[in-house]
Order: structure tokens, then C-alpha cells, then sequence
């Protein structure tokens, strides 16, 4: 009888597609992974202590470097935890605009997806006509908050400034390209019979055990778990909207890859109604320089990020300063099911898994 | 211009025979003359092509590629060459120093050594060896033995995955790439390469011999090891594969190899499929020229759209798709032979 | 078997069509990204609308801005004595900007903040010696910039009042070969030397102005050389 002797490989920290500091230490017999450990914590960056000494105003800039492909979305949580705590009312447009951008930031994040999917895959050139639509995107916040990839917007009350001219027509030709945008990635990549195999049947992600680690976001759906917050919990104005939640049903990388397809197609209809429905007026809220919530208030709020349920809890002791920030992060929560999925897997199969999870390592380690 | 440099050869022989050498002497110079032009047209045709291949993916990506050095960047890859040339050589230091050193050497020795048989032009081959075609396809398979050196002696786990991987794909790809070109060598009934050539004066053989040539292609690719199907280099899996530990020169040269291979590879095709040198008003090396370099756009391009195989995909389709047609299109062209013998052509 | 298929050849199709395409990239050091308006590039700061109220260091989550103040006698406002931002450390988040009431903070376009050293990130501004700054409450008018003093170059400065000084010690001792220039004869420069040597407020105001203005200074020399000889020469011995 020959036996077999199994040996372990540490993918990353430093690895191609690890996408930022994760290791994966993978046991290995042959091509075949026994078990993979995930290794966490190489970014941290102790972003819930530094809450606790800045003011909440000052939190901003530091919640939109979490989720830095979707800067948008974090900050917006953020700042709308804060507005439950201090009970503070939003003007019409403001919430508008955050939707729209928030939006927007989701598309992005899905676009670097799907490029980085593809450049794990071996698929350079995907990578970079996903990285030239993004920049689209990233023009548009450029005009909006002056910054491209971490804009610190979002301002408690409202936005930091109103929409400029420019952007308007800026967002409704991408809106226009994007079908045509969409339909080069189907072409380009999820057409392609190589990337086919290696994601269908890949990193199966059964309901029940995603429900059971806490998975959430569009890996949750695409186990097919139909939980969106935007429409079963609607934080904002997401209520006004109407949007399908794209679910898929086998759990497996493709599912995982069709779905934020989908998401795109959807977050594009969202943009376009809220332009539509855009009323005029402020944009931020009166808000005093120094705001103290009431003392010993406590919130917890959640929202859809493109990478899942993006919660912060906040805890108040009456001084300008929150006395806890604790950051529910999604993609830290999603990244635990990558032992369970990779199990039995190839290699290969391990980077399309880590790929199709779609981790944001700033958030995870925060 | 078509006779330019058998012309040379033949004139250099009889300066040398005049000259009172022994016509024996005379003939082993004037091989030793050709492989130092061989080594060159491998080493100049390496720095185009490295050039080529970032202008394509450059191209197809939407950007310029490199442009500062030289008119069009076309002095990129010389200053590159001069970097690495530069570079610390790194020998690990629980390396199998003998093998982790002589494997690019002996990567490049067995590239630069197809070379021999291939006919650049009409009577143009260095060697012109009865059984070109089997010379050609044994010494490819060499390669897979320096891969496997390569990843076993720098004992590092990415190397020896990536030179498994290696030995696996390339084994299964020999089967179905000498099985596609049997096809070519029952209708020209020759292993001949300038016979070959020769036999496709009324029709290439890319006409009678479709589904041999796209197999060919396939297999071929596996062998040189590029997209879809870089599995021991597998970067964004492997980090380099076999290439892991390998720094400077010693990595140049395995770079070098490969598009040497690439270059033999496609020039194979070209005299198989495509008649060789044959065509009007150019004369026969510049065809040859032409016609590799279009073949070697499409394996670029093919290259940069898509994604890497999976492996255990990689070898299903060896064995159960490539392997299968190609014998069957030995059947298929068996029985039109002699279908068309008996019709009396 | 479906694969090696359709999908395959539509993706050669698309690289193809992108690959004959124009090229999107820009050859950044010759050809300038554009950059829209509210871009934010590097903080400057204006040391001329300044009012010292610190809320831009209130406001900076990531303590990059620091200023030195000296108290002004006999009020309860300060004045900017130099103002340090430490841009490595700057999040680029535009909450002192917002901050701001005057205007004394803003981002520029200039994106090139790359240095040699460290110590170069770091930018301190000091309001030059003998400039007013506006010195207000917080809340204050903004003051527009063109209504301010024209910045006055401290070096220059310093050189003129040395000079002056200069000639002051050679009037004081004489200098008849200094305001021979400014005289007719040597006879009349002796004897405004002999004038200056006495009185010192005449010879103060002749410095100034031989440093400042040499034709005014020609002026008042021949005047004050006929005002002496205009006097009657016996009067004072009489």
C-alpha cells in the first residue's frame, strides 16, 4: 500500500491573489486541499479603538478607508448609525444623493470583482477592461467629494457639498453603457467555456451552513438565501425603490459571480429612479459642532454593503466622543467559510473560492 | 534573393575547399557557421518577440505598451535583458545546486536544438535529417525533464507543484501532438520536413487536415506552456511555479527558452500546415518569416483572452477529447488515402 | 461536448475589436490627467486670512495641522506666529477645509506630493516680520486678499535699514566725499556736511532718502545748501 504524505502551503500573506494580507495555509495531498486555515489580521489597523478617540464627526474619513472599493457604503453606515444615535433627520436630497453614490460605490465594488475574478482565473485582459469601466465611476466621485477611491462624503446630517453639473450627465451616459459594459463581461468572461468549468460546481456553499456561519450579502444570496437589507430591513429611503434581488441557487463560485452580475444590472435601475425622483433642496441637516449624544444610548445599524451585512454599534457615554464603536464586517465573516468550501477542492479552486468570496482585507482586519 | 543564402553557403564551401581544406572540414565549419547564425536568430527573435508580446497585450488591454526606449519601445527588452543580466544570482541555499543550475542551461540547449531540422526556407534546414518531424517531437519532449529539474532543485514547494504539473501536461500532451501530425505524415509519406514541404505544392495541408492542425494547436500550447494553459508558471496560483527561486539571468534564460520553443513551434506549423517557405514573388525564408509571426500573434492573443484551464480539466481533455479525435482523424485520413488511390489519383 | 465552443471565439472577437481600438490610457508625465474642480490635491494654507480661531485643528481627525500663536498685549486675540502641516499624515478628508470660516485652508490641484525625505512632507508657513495679519474674533468678515498690504519681502527689508544705518555713521563723521554727488561744488558739499554733522534729525532724513530716492535726496541737499548760504555770514558773530 502507498501512502500518501500530505504537506502544507502557505498561501499568502504575500501571494498574488490573496487580494491584501490573507494567508490561507493550506494542507495539501497532492493538488487536493485537506484543509485550509484562514490567517487574519494582517491589515489591522485597530480602527474601532481609533473611533473612541476621535469625535463622531472626525470617524468619517477613517470608515470609508474599511471598505475601500466601496468607500461609499461604509461611510454611510457609519454616518447613519450616528444620526439614529443623536436622532438626527436627513434632508430629502441629501438622502438622495447617498443613495445614488452609495450605488454607484457598488457597482464599483462589483466590477473590481469580477475583474479580479478573472485575473485570478489567469484572465489579464478582464481585469483591465473592468478597471476601465470602474474608472468611470471613479470620475464621478472625483466630481462629487474631490476624491476618487476613499471619498469621505458622507457627513453626519447629510453630504459634504451638492451634486456638481457635471455629474449628471456623467452618470447617466454610464448608465446607458452600462448593459453594454455588462454584456463584454458575459462575452469576455462568463460566455467563456474555461471560466465556466472552473467556477460552476466550485466552492459549493450549501444555505444552511452559510446561514449557520453568518455569511450574508451576495454570497449569501447566491447560496440561495433570499436576504437583501435594502428591502427586508430598509435603512434610508430604500423603500421608495423598486429593485429585484437577484438569488442563485447552487452556492458555487458561478452562482457567487452571476448574482453581483445581476446586482449591477439592479443597482443601475436604483440610480436611475432615485435621479428621477431627486428633489431640490439642503443637503445637510443643522447639526451642532460638537455633538454629544444622550448618555448610555446604544444603536446598532446595518446595511447592505457590496461585500454583505456592514453593521456598527455604537455606544454613547454623553461626551463627543463614542464610548465603543464596535464594526460588524462582513467579508471577515464571509472569509471563515473558505475552510469549509475549499475542502476537497484543487488548488486552483482555492483562488477562485477566495476570488468569488470577495474579501475586502481593510474591512475584515479593519 | 530566393537562393541569397544557400548561395553563401555553397560559395563559402568552395572558398574553403579552394583554400586546400579537406571537403569534410570544409562542411563541419560551415555547420558551425550556421548554428552560430541559428543562436543569433533565436536571440534576436526572442527580444522582438518579448517586444511583440507586450505590444499585443498592451494593444488588446487598451494601452500603448512600452514606448520610451527606442522608436515604439523597441529597446525595452534590451534594457530589460541588460537588468537582469545585472541582477544577484540567487542560489538558494537548500537548493540542489547541480540541477537548480543546469536546468535553464539544459531548457535552453534543447530549445536551440530544434532548431536543426527546421527547413527556414527551401533547402534551408542545418541538418537535413530523414526523420525531422521524430527528431523534432522526441527532443520537445526533453523540456518536460528540465522543468522537473527546475522545480525539484529549488526544493520549494510552488516549484515542485508547478513542475508536477508539468511533467503531468506535457506527457498528456505529446500523445495527441504526435498522433495530430501523423495525419500530415501519411499524405506527404515522409518524416522529412523539406519533403513535407514539398508535397504541399498543390495544396497546404491546413485544407486536408483541419482537425489535425487545431489539435495541433492545442497541444502545441500546452506544450510551450502559455495560456490558457501556463499551468507550471500558474502566477496567480503558483506565485512562478517552476520559476519560484530563480533570479537574473538564470530566469532570463528559462524566458528566453520558452519563446525559442514558441518560436520553433510555430514555425513547425507554418512548414506543416501552411507549405513552409512556399509562395509568390517573395522569396521563400521571408514567407517562412511571415508566417510564423502570424501564428505566433494568434497563440499571443490567445494567450491574453483567456483564463487559465484547471488542471484536472487540462488533462480530461487530453485524454479524453484531443487524444480520441486524433485518432480518429488518422482513420479518417487512412481510409481517404486509400479511397483515393483506389479512385487511381 | 459544448466546450472549446462558441464562447471562446466571442471573447478572441472582443479583445480583437479592443485591441484595434484607440488606446484609453494617457502618457501621464506630457499629457495632465484632468482633474475636476473640487479635486483635492495637496493643503495649502494662507497665512493672510488667517484668524487664529484653531478650528481647523479641532476638526483634523488625524492631528496633521499645528499652529505657534503669541498673545497680542492688551487684547485677548493671538497672532500666527508659523503654522505646520504635516501632510504624510493628512487624510485628505476636507474637514478642516469645512472648518474653516475664512478660507485659510484649501486644497490645490497639485497632485505630486511625492519628496526626497521625510522631513520635506512637512510644510510650515510663517507670515513674514513686520506684516500685519489680520487679527479678528472668530466669526469675523472674511477679509478679501487683494485689500490686504502687498507682502512686503523681509530681506529687502533688513538690507535698506542697514544701509541707511550705513550712512548715518559717515555723515556723522564728515562725508563730504558721499554728498558730493548731490552738490554742485565742493565748497557747498563741505558745508552741508558741516550742517549735517550738527543736526542730527536733517541728517536722518537724508540718509533715508539717499538710500531710498537719489534724486529727492539731490534735491533737499542743494535746498538746504542755499537756506545756509542764503544766511548772512556775520550774523552769528554779530
Amino acid at each position: 500500500m502507498i501512502e500518501t504524505q500530505t504537506y502544507t502551503i502557505n498561501i499568502g500573506p504575500q501571494h498574488p491573489s490573496t487580494h491584501g494580507g490573507l494567508h490561507v495555509e493550506a494542507i495539501m495531498d497532492g493538488e487536493v486541499v485537506k484543509d485550509a486555515i484562514v490567517h487574519v489580521g494582517y491589515v489591522h489597523r485597530s480602527v474601532e479603538k481609533i473611533a473612541e478617540s476621535r469625535t463622531y464627526a472626525q470617524f468619517v474619513p477613517y470608515a470609508s478607508r474599511l471598505d475601500y472599493l466601496a468607500s461609499h457604503l461604509p461611510t454611510l453606515g457609519y454616518v447613519q448609525a450616528v444620526e439614529k444615535l443623536a436622532g438626527i433627520t436627513v434632508p430629502e436630497r441629501a438622502e438622495y444623493i447617498r443613495i445614488i453614490l452609495a450605488e454607484l460605490s457598488r457597482i464599483a465594488s462589483h466590477m473590481i470583482f469580477v475583474g479580479s475574478l478573472a485575473i485570478d482565473l489567469g484572465a489579464t485582459t478582464g481585469l483591465v477592461y473592468c478597471f476601465r469601466d470602474r474608472e468611470r465611476i471613479m470620475d464621478m466621485f472625483e466630481m462629487s467629494s474631490g476624491q476618487r477611491l476613499i471619498a469621505s462624503y458622507m457627513r453626519i446630517g447629510g453630504v459634504a457639498a451638492d451634486l456638481p453639473e457635471e455629474f449628471y450627465p456623467a452618470v447617466e451616459s454610464f448608465l446607458n453603457d452600462l448593459p453594454g459594459m455588462i454584456a463584454e463581461y458575459h462575452g469576455l468572461l462568463s460566455g467563456n467555456e474555461i471560466l465556466q468549468q472552473r467556477c460552476k460546481g466550485v466552492g459549493i456553499l450549501p444555505a444552511e451552513d452559510s446561514v449557520a456561519y453568518g455569511v450574508t450579502g451576495p454570497n449569501l444570496r447566491a447560496s440561495g438565501v433570499d436576504y437583501d437589507l435594502r428591502r427586508d430591513e430598509p435603512y434610508g429611503i430604500y423603500s421608495r425603490f423598486d429593485f429585484k434581488v437577484p438569488v442563485g441557487q447552487n452556492g458555487d463560485s458561478w452562482d457567487r459571480f452571476m448574482v453581483r452580475i445581476e446586482e449591477m444590472e439592479q443597482s443601475g435601475r436604483i440610480i436611475k429612479q432615485a435621479l428621477k425622483d431627486m428633489p431640490s433642496g439642503e443637503i445637510l441637516a443643522k447639526v451642532p459642532r460638537i455633538l454629544k449624544p444622550a448618555k448610555g444610548r446604544e444603536v446598532y445599524h446595518r446595511i447592505e454593503s457590496a461585500k454583505g451585512e456592514l453593521g456598527f454599534h455604537l455606544v454613547s457615554d454623553g461626551s463627543d466622543r463614542p464610548y465603543r464603536l464596535h464594526i460588524r464586517a462582513p467579508s471577515f465573516i464571509n472569509l471563515m467559510v473558505l475552510p469549509l468550501i475549499c475542502k476537497g477542492g484543487t488548488l486552483q479552486d482555492v483562488i477562485t473560492n477566495i476570488a468569488t468570496l470577495d474579501p475586502v482585507l481593510g474591512e475584515s482586519d479593519r | 534573393m530566393e537562393h541569397l543564402f544557400t548561395d553563401t553557403a555553397y560559395m563559402l564551401t568552395s572558398w574553403m575547399v579552394g583554400l586546400g581544406i579537406k571537403p569534410v572540414w570544409a562542411d563541419l565549419i560551415l555547420l558551425v557557421v550556421q548554428w552560430a547564425i541559428i543562436i543569433a536568430i533565436v536571440t534576436v527573435n526572442v527580444i522582438i518577440l518579448i517586444w511583440l508580446e507586450r505590444k499585443v497585450s498592451g494593444f488588446i488591454q487598451e494601452r500603448l505598451g512600452p514606448n520610451r526606449l527606442g522608436p515604439f519601445g523597441a529597446f525595452q527588452t534590451i534594457a530589460d535583458a541588460m537588468k537582469l543580466l545585472t541582477k544577484e544570482d540567487i542560489i538558494p541555499s537548500r537548493a540542489d545546486r547541480w540541477i537548480f543550475m543546469s536546468a535553464p542551461l539544459l531548457f535552453i540547449v534543447v530549445a536551440v536544438m530544434l532548431y536543426a531540422v527546421l527547413p527556414l526556407g527551401k533547402d534551408m534546414a542545418v541538418v537535413d535529417l530523414n526523420v525531422g518531424l521524430f527528431y523534432f517531437i522526441s527532443l520537445g519532449s526533453l523540456s518536460t525533464i528540465c522543468l522537473l529539474m527546475a522545480g525539484w532543485g529549488s526544493n520549494n514547494k510552488w516549484s515542485l507543484l508547478g513542475a508536477m504539473r508539468s511533467v503531468a501536461q506535457m506527457i498528456s500532451y505529446e500523445i495527441p501532438l504526435a498522433f495530430s501530425l501523423l495525419g500530415v505524415v501519411m499524405i506527404a509519406g515522409s518524416l522529412n520536413l523539406g519533403e513535407i514541404v514539398n508535397a504541399q505544392n498543390r495544396y497546404w495541408f491546413i485544407l486536408l487536415q483541419p482537425v489535425a492542425f487545431l489539435v495541433y494547436f492545442i497541444a502545441a500550447t500546452a506544450e510551450l506552456n502559455r495560456g490558457p494553459f501556463d499551468m507550471p508558471e500558474a502566477e496567480q496560483e503558483l506565485t512562478a511555479g517552476v520559476y519560484t527561486e530563480y533570479t537574473g539571468m538564470r530566469w532570463a534564460l528559462f524566458f528566453l527558452a520558452e519563446y525559442t520553443n514558441l518560436v520553433a513551434v510555430s514555425a513547425l506549423a507554418a512548414t506543416l500546415f501552411f507549405g513552409g517557405g512556399q509562395g509568390h514573388w517573395l522569396p521563400s525564408w521571408i514567407w517562412i518569416i511571415i508566417k510564423t509571426y502570424l501564428i505566433m500573434l494568434v497563440f499571443m492573443w490567445m494567450k491574453w483572452t483567456f483564463p487559465r484551464i484547471r488542471m484536472d480539466h487540462l488533462m480530461a481533455f487530453s485524454w479524453k477529447v484531443l487524444i480520441p479525435v486524433s485518432l480518429a482523424n488518422i482513420l479518417v485520413t487512412g481510409l481517404g488515402i486509400e479511397f483515393f488511390r483506389g479512385m487511381g489519383w | 461536448m459544448k466546450m472549446f465552443g462558441k464562447g471562446l471565439l466571442k471573447g478572441l472577437g472582443i479583445t480583437l475589436k479592443h485591441g484595434v481600438e484607440k488606446p484609453r490610457t494617457i502618457q501621464y508625465p506630457e499629457q495632465r490627467p484632468f482633474l475636476h474642480q473640487r479635486f483635492r490635491g495637496c493643503l495649502e494654507f494662507d497665512y493672510r486670512n488667517c484668524i487664529v480661531c484653531g478650528m481647523c485643528i479641532k476638526a483634523c481627525p488625524n492631528r496633521v495641522l499645528s499652529f505657534e500663536t503669541a498673545p497680542i498685549e492688551g487684547s485677548k486675540k493671538k497672532r500666527l506666529l508659523s503654522y505646520t502641516i504635516d501632510l504624510q499624515y493628512c487624510l485628505f478628508c476636507n474637514l478642516c477645509v469645512e472648518a474653516c470660516p475664512t478660507h485659510t485652508l484649501f486644497f490645490v490641484h497639485n497632485f505630486e506630493l511625492s519628496t526626497d525625505r521625510r522631513e520635506q512632507i512637512k510644510r510650515v508657513y510663517t507670515p513674514p516680520a513686520g506684516v500685519q495679519v489680520p487679527v479678528a474674533a472668530a466669526g469675523a468678515e472674511l477679509i478679501p486678499p487683494e485689500a490686504l498690504e502687498p507682502e512686503v519681502d523681509a530681506a529687502a527689508e533688513a538690507k535698506r535699514r542697514k544701509q541707511i544705518e550705513a550712512i548715518k555713521t559717515a555723515l556723522s563723521k564728515g562725508g563730504q566725499k558721499v554728498l558730493a554727488k548731490y552738490v554742485d561744488t565742493e565748497e557747498d558739499a563741505a558745508i552741508l556736511a558741516e550742517l549735517l554733522q550738527a543736526d542730527e534729525k536733517k541728517r536722518d532724513k537724508v540718509a533715508a532718502l539717499i538710500v531710498d530716492d537719489k534724486e529727492k535726496a539731490r534735491k533737499a541737499a542743494q535746498a538746504l545748501v542755499a537756506k545756509e548760504k542764503s544766511r548772512p555770514a556775520g550774523g552769528e558773530t554779530q
